[in-house]
């Protein structure tokens, strides 16, 4: 290879590389989640809880309550140990029920309610067949 | 039954596995009859695979709950035709079903329909029958179909409600259709790269272009269906999500993509070529991938590595594969290949498509796999929002979209002064401008699209002019109008569409977006296997009623589970998606999740389109199989 058409690839792949890299640093430094589960977010200090979360955890039997005229879902989000109440508006999942592991993000709100803006539910083995 | 699918299974795995080595000995030493073997072995490898998949619906249809498969995905009261589709709703019928396909195409293109080549064949169905070892290990080892549960329970547990859907029936075999036929173009890249001669190969290259064009058409179509399943069935007013196994499926698609590009201007020896080597190898691979990473739960799950038991198989297979490929390419090398320069400005803007949708599929990739990458750059695992996806995906599909435009134009011109060069250039300053001043993504997606659209009919007016344009030019334009169409939906929804959760008692009205909305009541019906209560919804425009829908909700006796049916008023202009979220007996009260999304069916549409313009390509090419099209006539 020419000395220039090295000195042409090298700066192609350092405008284009350095583009691809900007523009990924960038959508990521705004959707960054935190992903944890209810023991680890509980035991973290409270400092780090301003950021955005995703908390997995289980729908604690007997915790959830629907509140229909404010379209709102509260649960407790329950881990091995620890254990935190969610407030959630907007669509649920068909297979939210008691006992299964679910995904929410969210903000812990100041008082100690996490308000969540998504509920995912884990995948059961059934679910599977959701082959993409 | 169940034995005899899994001696059958096993049966398999022996000829597949013997077959690569009677046809791998049989070109090495020349011998026609190790060839003839390894043929047939092939073939009996796709009878046994037919027998397990017959094994496995009779079981399915009998209901035979000892088998644990039978038990997980059927039950009594699921009506026939479901019965059949749970061949493909869990993780083993899926990948039998795969198998069996990808056997099938391979049977067809490698042993039928190509009798007399066989040293080339020989090479191509080894390379195929290494990947079936492959899944016929995980299918015997890891995911059984026919294996036995401990308890034989009464009933099964059903189909999971959410999959009784005509789109969720399809979606799998559709996509699975897409994926084995891939198999050809990479067996033909194998085989050729393993061979000196280049005569076999470019004689089975219009095959391999084919193949990749009935793949890249079903890939569509699956991943298609699926986007409207979600859409119709899980009522959160979306058809896309950015998960992984959502993801899975695109990425192949866009290196397919890449793929059939570079199959319309290939000539042997060239650059092309070896990106056409590169895109079959890589489209295949991140099929295989796509499917290690969603069934073996690798970037769900949330901490600790989950084990992927054997599906690590898949990775190894990938991984073997492209050392493969690189062994036998380096060996050419030595063995003295050279590349033909290239002629022609066509082929750069090729070179630039390809590498914009290689890049589109590479940003995914990482984006996908980020959870699993953090764990090794942060102790406190991260995962990316789906709006990384959006943001990042934005700037290369909006790209694309601009080169559908403008290069059929530079293709035949270059780059010289005219409204198409410097409009493309206008309206890509005036769509960055918009995305980053205005943040409307969705403004500057619909500002490009008007500038192609424009394009579009410029050209089309334009070959009429000059003389009757052939089926494979009118196939490829109707495809790319469908890429526009479906940019057009996909601006529309997701920009400029209104969501809304509400509570409503009996007599109650409201108002979104343009529409007025009125609660007049509860009935119940009963379904084959489930109890449906709807809202019956009067929809306004002003004072005057305009339509009825009625969202239910549907409970699903054998698996106790309620799911929600949506009711949709479709114009062309948008969809009102009504979704019944809660019901409040007593009270006469409910919640609705409300979505106006303008321009939606445009996305359903285009695809239509897509797949209308590939079957007229197929058509032509099948009818004509014309040579390498000289460059001039290379219009995108």
């Amino acid at each position: 290879m020419r000395k220039g058409a090295i000195i042409k690839l090298l700066i192609g792949i350092i405008v284009i590389g350095g583009g691809i890299g900007y523009f990924m640093f960038q959508a990521m430094q705004s959707s960054w989640s935190y992903y944890y589960s209810v023991d680890e977010f509980s035991a973290a200090d409270s400092a780090a809880r301003e950021h955005s979360y995703r908390l997995a955890g289980r729908v604690k039997a007997g915790t959830i309550a629907r509140d229909l005229e404010n379209v709102t879902l509260s649960f407790t989000l329950a881990g091995s140990e620890a254990e935190l109440p969610v407030q959630y508006q907007g669509v649920v999942p068909d297979n939210f029920t008691e006992d299964r592991e679910v995904v929410v993000e969210g903000r812990l709100a100041a008082s100690g309610v996490f308000q969540a803006d998504t509920l995912m539910t884990k995948c059961e083995s059934k679910y599977q067949a959701k082959v993409k | 039954m169940w034995e005899l699918g899994r001696f059958a299974l096993r049966l398999g795995l022996c000829l597949s596995a013997y077959a690569i080595l009677a046809d791998l000995l049989g070109v090495w030493r020349n011998r026609q009859e190790l060839l003839r073997s390894g043929r047939n072995s092939t073939i009996g490898t796709l009878l046994c695979l037919t027998v397990s998949a017959v094994a496995l619906w009779v079981l399915l249809v009998r209901g035979d709950f000892a088998v644990s498969y039978v038990a997980e995905h059927s039950s009594r009261d699921l009506p026939l035709v479901y019965k059949l589709t749970a061949l493909w709703a869990g993780a083993s019928g899926s990948l039998l079903l795969w198998l069996w396909l990808q056997v099938g195409f391979v049977v067809l293109a490698f042993a039928v329909w190509a009798r007399r080549r066989d040293r080339f064949c020989a090479n191509a169905r080894a390379a195929t029958n290494l990947v079936a070892v492959f899944f016929f290990v995980v299918l015997i080892f890891d995911k059984d179909p026919f294996a036995l549960s401990t308890v034989t329970p009464s009933d099964g547990a059903g189909l999971n409600p959410l999959l009784q859907h005509p789109a969720m029936a399809l979606h799998p075999p559709t996509l699975f259709v897409g994926y084995a036929a891939f198999s050809i173009p990479f067996a033909w890249t194998l085989a050729s790269l393993r061979r000196k001669d280049l005569s076999e190969s470019e004689l089975f290259f219009p095959a391999a272009r084919n193949w990749s064009l009935l793949a890249w058409t079903f890939l569509t179509v699956g991943i298609a269906l699926g986007a409207w399943w979600a859409y119709e069935e899980l009522g959160w007013g979306g058809y896309w999500a950015w998960d992984p196994v959502e993801n899975s499926s695109l990425m192949p698609w866009l290196t397919a993509t890449a793929l059939l590009h570079c199959a319309r201007m290939y000539r042997a020896q060239t650059k092309i070529a070896v990106w056409f080597m590169i895109l079959a190898l890589g489209t295949f691979t991140l099929c295989i991938f796509g499917t290690f990473l969603t069934r073996y739960g690798l970037v769900s799950s949330v901490h600790a590595f989950p084990d992927p038991g054997l599906g690590i198989l898949f990775f190894i297979l990938v991984i073997l594969l492209w050392v493969l490929a690189g062994v036998l390419s380096l060996n050419r090398l030595r063995q003295g290949a050279v590349l033909t320069p290239l002629r022609g400005r066509g082929f750069t803007f090729l070179i630039v498509n390809n590498w914009l949708l290689v890049l589109l599929a590479f940003v995914i990739f990482v984006g996908t796999l980020f959870p699993f990458f953090s764990r090794y750059f942060s102790d406190e695992p991260i995962s990316l929002k789906s709006d990384y996806f959006t943001k990042i995906t934005a700037p290369f599909g909006l790209a694309l979209l601009l080169l559908i435009g403008v290069c059929p134009y530079l293709l035949r011109r270059g780059l010289v002064k005219s409204w198409r060069t410097l409009g493309a250039g206008a309206v890509a300053v005036a769509a960055a401008a918009i995305w980053w001043l205005a943040h409307s993504l969705a403004l500057a997606c619909l500002v490009i699209c008007a500038f192609v659209g424009a394009n579009l009919v410029a050209d089309v007016v334009l070959r009429f002019q000059q003389r009757r344009p052939d089926a494979r030019w009118l196939g490829a334009r109707i495809v790319h109008l469908g890429v526009l169409l479906a940019f057009i939906g996909i601006a529309g929804s997701g920009g400029y569409d209104i969501e809304k959760d509400i509570a409503l008692r009996q007599g109650q009205e409201v108002t979104v977006g343009s529409f007025g909305l009125r609660f007049d009541g509860l009935t119940t019906e009963r379904g084959p296997n489930f109890t449906a209560t709807s809202a019956k919804i009067s929809v306004f425009k002003g004072q005057t009623k305009i339509d009825g829908l009625s969202p239910s909700r549907a409970f699903y006796e054998s698996s106790r589970r309620e799911t929600s049916e949506v009711d949709v008023r479709r114009t062309w202009a948008g969809d009102l998606y009504l979704a019944l979220t809660q019901v409040d007996r007593g009270g006469r009260l409910i919640n609705l999740t409300v979505h106006v999304k303008p321009l939606i069916n445009w996305i359903w549409i285009g695809t239509i389109l897509m797949v209308v313009g590939t079957a007229l390509v197929i058509f032509a090419v099948l009818r004509k199989r014309p040579a390498t099209a000289p460059i001039e006539e290379l219009e995108a």
